[in-house]
């Protein structure tokens, strides 16, 4: 008697499990659910993301230094990747932010108050690898460390500026001494596992948004060709032969391989092109 | 709720997901004026395109010299420069250096016609 009423139960159980499933699926194809950013989430939604981002931070964060976030010229340079990167769509007290920033949902927050309370390591962590199904990108494949910890310091100062220092900052020009370090964004990727690393190169450089590509999880797009069973084409663009020297070559310069192509430079470092090359390469 | 109930509605839902499943947005096939599908897929086979090319539906065609031909409906553009369209195509497979002097792909003496049809063929 024991074991049949244990038996129904489990079955029970899958059972309003499944049904939970289907009828999930069910909302989801019905269309109900709004994607549109002038929709708000609901508080919880809202609570639980944030949450969840917070408690990542801490937990992701842990083990990194801070250098010493001192010095006129480490601010100065901050100060100038702030205005080239964020200020856009993060604002600044008495300084509206761009049109992008104003439309995102959900929104960029201001910095003033997480420079203020968060630790160096989250605010490094954040910017580095940006936020996921949020506007925040990862910019450790654009700025390098030093200009990532100069960012740090200068958000650290950033609550005390004045209306006056606020408002400078947009005057500021966009020819910034925050300049990409390529040798030192290029040893980014050492930080990856091998495994990962071409992927999320070939991902940092949004070659997924225009290419179906094994092993990468992205739009099932048309845009350029799909590139599976890379190792065994023939031809780069129709017209290269097909080796990874070659495919690092068509991918740092493109026109300069097959005039009219619409494949843009991308600014691919060497280093990187080799990356997302072997990768290609290695796909079975 | 009972398992058998459970499950009897759990069908109905899915019954219900199978009916409602149709948001696709995928390409219509493009139509190529005077082209046959029927007819391209005897020009692919007898102009050997798949000595070159991975063609869905043509035996043989299994070359890795050129890029794969499945789902050419809904690639964006043709060799990487002109949009996809069935008189972008047609020209392109009557004469591919004439609009892309680096490319591999031989000018393959293809009459009009037969281009149309096997464009179809490629859009089917």
């Amino acid at each position: 008697m024991l074991r049949h009423k244990l038996l129904f139960g489990v079955l029970g159980a899958c059972a309003i499990l499944l049904f939970g499933i289907l009828v999930g699926i069910a909302i989801l194809l019905s269309g109900v659910l709004s994607t549109a950013a002038t929709e708000q989430h609901s508080a919880f939604t809202h609570w639980l993301l944030d949450t969840g981002l917070r408690y990542s931070l801490d937990a992701n964060s842990e083990g990194i230094v801070a250098p010493a976030l001192t010095g006129t010229a480490m601010i100065e340079r901050g100060r100038s990747c702030f205005r080239a990167h964020c200020v856009h769509c993060h604002g600044a007290p008495a300084l509206a932010r761009q049109p992008h920033g104003l439309g995102m949902m959900p929104i960029p927050n201001d910095l003033t108050e997480a420079a203020r309370d968060w630790p160096p390591g989250w605010l490094y962590y954040v910017t580095a690898k940006g936020v996921r199904m949020t506007g925040m990108p990862a910019w450790e494949f654009r700025l390098s460390d030093a200009d990532l910890w100069a960012t740090v310091a200068f958000l650290k100062k950033l609550p005390g500026l004045s209306r006056a220092e606020y408002q400078e900052l947009a005057r500021l020009p966009q020819q910034t001494n925050c300049r990409t370090d390529t040798a030192a964004t290029a040893r980014v990727a050492e930080s990856y596992d091998e495994e990962e690393r071409g992927q999320i190169v070939l991902r940092q450089y949004a070659c997924h948004a225009c290419h179906r590509i094994e092993g990468v999880v992205g739009p099932d797009t048309s845009v350029g060709p799909a590139l599976v069973d890379w190792r065994n084409r023939r031809y780069i663009a129709g017209t290269l032969p097909n080796t990874p020297e070659n495919l690092a070559r068509w991918i740092t310069d493109p026109a300069g391989v097959s005039p009219g192509t619409l494949m843009p430079d991308l600014g691919v470092s060497q280093a990187h092109a080799r990356e997302m090359a072997d990768f290609l390469f290695s796909e079975e | 709720m009972t398992p058998t109930r459970a499950a009897g509605m759990s069908s109905l839902v899915a019954a219900g997901i199978v009916l409602g499943a149709c948001a696709q947005s995928g390409r219509d096939a493009p139509v190529v004026a005077r082209g046959d599908a029927e007819r391209g897929r005897a020009a692919l086979i007898a102009l050997e395109c798949g000595a070159c090319h991975r063609i869905p539906g043509i035996p043989g065609a299994r070359g890795t010299v050129g890029p794969l031909l499945d789902g050419y409906r809904e690639q964006v553009y043709v060799a990487g420069r002109i949009p996809n369209e069935p008189d972008a195509l047609v020209a392109w497979i009557r004469n591919a250096p004439s609009l892309d002097p680096g490319t591999a792909m031989p000018d393959l003496d293809v009459s009009e016609a037969e281009a149309r049809d096997i464009a179809a063929y490629l859009y089917r």
